[in-house]
């Protein structure tokens, strides 16, 4: 073949290029945001099993749990038969309903707001 | 007459080194597609620019490239609605062979490695059979052919990002189609290739091949279908295999 002529494989772009990131589609960053959640818990756990009523990482890690378990139901009902063409609908529903676990949570147990003063 | 400004990329050639975003001022004029524009700025300023269309209508798909990011169909793109600054690069994970015109031989292998043809059996394979419209298995079916294989879905998903040897949502869906068709034999073979690791299974159910597809199939749909048939499969399997364990007169010698 001649060289001039052969092909090569697209570059990746590289993490600082806003352009890919804008291009993310709504899936692909619940998609994201659950890897990152997974690891915040990681991180998150080992604190608050030492430290068990530091509110701040109580109400993070509450966030995060939250967060993380909405999109593994999201990931679950799609596996099982939810039409895929369907699931920002269901992203934002479970985000919703996600979003009022946490509140509610997090006002049963008032104490958690305690550190914002 | 409004402008846009079209960041090309180019070079990276043997004869052409230097990788690069060339700028072409373009005069926008109303319903003008991306591929209009490619067109003026070649017959212009820049005559050998590489691209490739064929129908310009929509239907073969040959014009797919990424704009401003996303992967999409430059005949079907209107530029009014991408805001002045529009940003044109070569489909992703395929080898580009020169500035936006990419090599799909990867994306047809991999069709082949689904074994993406009908292998008719039984009535089938002596004469054309038809399947009814209304039956509930063409209706599975139907949301899942009008595939033109333009490799929008593959330039977006990201695991063929991550894993080149994945197999990628086009091919996957492709295989659905005859997996879930009565009249294709292969069913036990292409369900192998196509759930083996580099198959359904890679897919982290991102839905970027459902967002991107411009047919409108949702290729994830199908391949979540296929991880489902494939979870019955080794199921049956299992309880196959365990009740010949238990059952008297198996082969295993008697206690």
């Amino acid at each position: 073949m001649d060289s001039a002529r052969a092909p090569r494989p697209t570059a990746r772009p590289p993490l600082w290029d806003l352009t890919a990131w804008r291009a993310l589609y709504p899936g692909m960053w619940a998609w994201v945001f659950q890897r990152l959640s997974a690891l915040a818990i990681l991180v998150l756990f080992p604190i608050h099993v030492i430290y068990p009523y530091a509110d701040w990482i109580r109400v993070t890690m509450l966030a995060c749990v939250t967060w993380h378990a909405m999109h593994g139901v999201k990931v679950l009902l799609t596996d099982f038969g939810f039409p895929a063409r369907h699931q920002r609908k269901l992203l934002a529903a479970l985000s919703a309903l996600g979003l009022v676990l946490f509140v509610g949570l997090a006002f049963l147990h008032r104490g958690y707001w305690r550190f914002l003063g | 007459m409004t402008e846009a400004v079209f960041h090309i990329r180019r070079g990276g050639e043997a004869d052409d080194p230097e990788e690069r975003f060339d700028r072409f001022r373009v005069g926008v004029r109303p319903r003008m597609t991306v591929l209009d524009a490619l067109v003026a700025i070649q017959g212009g300023e820049a005559p050998s620019l590489s691209y490739r269309y064929s129908c310009r209508v929509g239907m073969c798909g040959t014009c797919a490239l990424r704009v401003n990011g996303r992967p999409r169909w430059a005949c079907r793109t209107l530029v009014e609605g991408l805001g002045g600054e529009v940003r044109l690069e070569p489909l992703a994970h395929f080898p580009v062979l020169r500035d936006l015109a990419v090599d799909m031989g990867v994306f047809f292998d991999k069709m082949k490695r689904a074994r993406g043809w009908l292998e008719p059996t039984g009535e089938a394979a002596r004469e054309p059979v038809r399947l009814a419209p209304e039956s509930p298995e063409r209706r599975r079916i139907e949301p899942h052919i009008e595939c033109i294989t333009c490799g929008i879905c593959y330039a977006a998903c990201g695991m063929v990002g991550h894993d080149p040897g994945y197999l990628g949502p086009a091919a996957l869906n492709r295989a659905f189609t005859l997996v879930a068709d009565s009249r294709d034999g292969a069913g036990a073979e292409r369900l192998a290739e196509v759930c083996g690791e580099h198959g359904a299974w890679r897919c982290h159910s991102q839905f970027n091949c459902t967002e991107a597809c411009p047919k409108g199939i949702s290729p994830s749909d199908a391949i979540q279908a296929l991880k489902r048939r494939a979870l019955a499969e080794g199921a049956r399997a299992l309880a196959a295999s365990v009740l010949r364990g238990i059952a008297p007169g198996s082969g295993r010698p008697a206690a």
